[in-house]
């Protein structure tokens, strides 16, 4: 039995925007699932429609082995969910709010003050635990937000772009959590716009753009499905030199992939290292100066870029040609 | 057994809120025990001669109870709140019984109510209103208070959920004002010219205001008492089904 399955599960909103157009799901369990697309790609409508709040207009999903629309309820009782923005209420403390959670969970008070206390230490916010959820940062936001998740032991943990806006060290925070809950055997399914966070924490990554999933496969699969190197060129000068390096360096042996990314160009290559000379030369004969040129094998980001025609918005570290 | 078990804790949860902003409490037990103030200090003196109404002290003393009512009821607000800071669509991931996020906030605009009401008419009966129909109708009022307060709450609670907007959730308190004194808040209705009246007799609040008035004017008037309770069904019966149909057709 899958962990999540859907096959072509679609929402269209009103009146014809497809914000997720039909796709096909199968997560083993134990996995960690990296759902990678910018902003607007239908990630979130996906995962709403996933945990059940949101109906999907066409095809289904079974989560847990639960159908989303038929059985909403049976599928609530056995995922934990994080959703984008960490949805709290900041009026009350973050012990008050995990207890309240443990409570409608079906424990009982002094149960829920037990299950309180132990995920507050987990995310390491027992000395935050009795001030009010108004005052924490950002960071421990998120931790309660994932604590919360956590307070029925769930089987499957959605965590919708867990991180996005977190300072590194945060970040780092919630990655050693979740590589620890899926060690304990926890399914997640991760969406998120940073390459780096697919890669480190997902065994396997869909790539979102447009509603669809146009590439999916481990990272190492996806990267090496590139088949060559990767030269990205910086010239020198005036706006369109890049366009007019690009038209030069499809005159390359063997005609190589070029593409033009903001200043620079981007060549997919077999044996870079080879290519560079040639490369070089091929643009200084033409007059282009170059400022900058870099070797590396393929990265997320350049099977995102492949497969979608551009470049993933947002980074953690903000620091991608 | 859920949806009470559950609707309690949410209650609580919302109870706690009103307790860490008691500004908010203060404001509104301050404004109608203000206007209860002024309009018996101006009017009093004439009420007798005016429209025969001696004690005008109790004659106001429900229009004070059914302005803190409404100012009590948060709910609306509450739930817009949850929403646009994504915090309901996390309660409503829990198992809980979907109404029990919507009764919970209900009730703790009724506790709410009880409490500002008790308070009201404490200080009604210090300031001379007196209470013809004695403890035990004291507590009637507290029972009215409760009912009309959960009727009455429902109109923001559908609102809020239905858009999720706040400026939706304020309509309901410019609802509120015209129906208060469409109603013979300052006078009895029989002084009223006729479109007025009409108005007043058509407006459930009319009867819910004379069925109070007359535990604290007159002793036990049971066919007003029925005609009060009947106009906070037909209330309830309004805003219950706006809110079932708010939440189906919720927009997500």
């Amino acid at each position: 039995m899958y962990a999540i399955q859907a096959e072509q599960l679609a929402r269209t909103f009103k009146p014809d925007i497809h914000a997720v157009a039909g796709i096909d799901l199968a997560i083993e369990p134990g996995k960690v699932f990296g759902f990678l697309g910018q902003n607007g790609s239908g990630k979130t409508t996906t995962v709403r429609m996933l945990t059940t709040l949101l109906r999907p207009t066409g095809g289904w999903a079974r989560v847990a082995g639960f159908d989303v629309t038929s059985n909403g309820g049976a599928v609530r009782q056995r995922i934990g969910v994080a959703l984008q923005e960490a949805g709290l209420d900041e009026v009350q403390t973050g012990r008050e709010l995990l207890t309240l959670h443990a409570q409608l969970f079906g424990m009982g008070r002094r149960q829920a003050r037990e299950r309180a206390e132990e995920l507050l230490a987990i995310v390491d916010l027992t000395e935050a635990a009795d001030r009010r959820v108004a005052g924490y940062s950002g960071g421990m936001q998120r931790r309660l937000d994932l604590a919360a998740a956590l307070v029925h032991h769930p089987e499957i943990l959605f965590l919708d772009e867990p991180t996005t806006g977190l300072d590194p060290i945060s970040r780092e925070a919630i990655w050693r959590y979740v590589a620890d809950l899926n060690r304990q055997g926890v399914t997640v399914f991760l969406t998120t716009q940073y390459l780096e966070e697919a890669d480190r924490l997902a065994g396997e990554v869909a790539i979102m753009d447009a509603g669809t999933i146009v590439a999916q496969g481990s990272p190492e699969e996806l990267k090496a499905s590139i088949g060559t190197d990767v030269v990205t060129v910086r010239p020198a000068g005036h706006d369109g030199v890049a366009l007019k390096a690009a038209e030069t360096l499809r005159r390359l042996e063997g005609s190589p992939e070029v593409r033009v990314v903001g200043d620079s160009v981007v060549v997919y290559i077999p044996e870079g290292a080879r290519a560079i000379a040639p490369i070089v030369l091929l643009l200084t004969e033409s007059g282009i100066e170059i400022t900058d040129i870099t070797l590396a094998r393929p990265t997320l980001d350049d099977v995102f870029l492949r497969k979608t025609g551009h470049h993933i918005e947002a980074t953690p570290t903000g620091a991608h040609a | 057994m859920r949806l009470f078990r559950d609707s309690g804790i949410l209650m609580l949860r919302s109870l706690r809120e009103s307790m860490r902003q008691p500004a908010i409490e203060i404001g509104n037990l301050f404004i109608p025990l203000f206007f209860f103030a002024v309009t018996v200090g101006a009017i009093s003196s004439i009420s007798e001669q005016a429209f025969g109404v001696s004690n005008f002290t109790g004659f106001q003393l429900p229009v004070a109870m059914l302005q803190a009512i409404a100012g009590s009821a948060v709910a609306g607000a509450g739930i817009v709140n949850d929403i646009q800071k994504g915090y309901f669509d996390k309660l409503a991931l829990t198992p809980t019984p979907r109404p029990a996020l919507v009764l919970g906030r209900m009730l703790a605009d009724a506790v709410r109510a009880v409490v500002l009401v008790g308070v009201i008419i404490a200080v009604g009966i210090l300031t001379g209103a007196g209470m013809e129909s004695g403890p035990l109708g004291a507590l009637l009022l507290l029972v009215i208070a409760a009912a009309f307060s959960l009727s009455y709450t429902g109109f923001a609670v559908s609102l809020a959920l239905k858009t999720g907007s706040n400026q939706a959730v304020q309509l309901s308190f410019l609802l509120f004002f015209p129906l208060l004194f469409l109603a013979p808040a300052f006078a009895p209705k029989e002084v009223f010219s006729g479109w007025l009246e009409f108005l007043a007799t058509i407006n459930p609040v009319t009867y819910i205001l004379e069925g109070s008035r007359s535990l604290v004017l007159n002793g036990w008037e049971p066919d007003r008492l029925l005609k009060a309770f009947a106009a906070i069904a037909g209330i309830a019966a309004v805003t219950i089904s706006m809110t079932v149909w708010a939440y189906r057709t919720r927009k997500v």
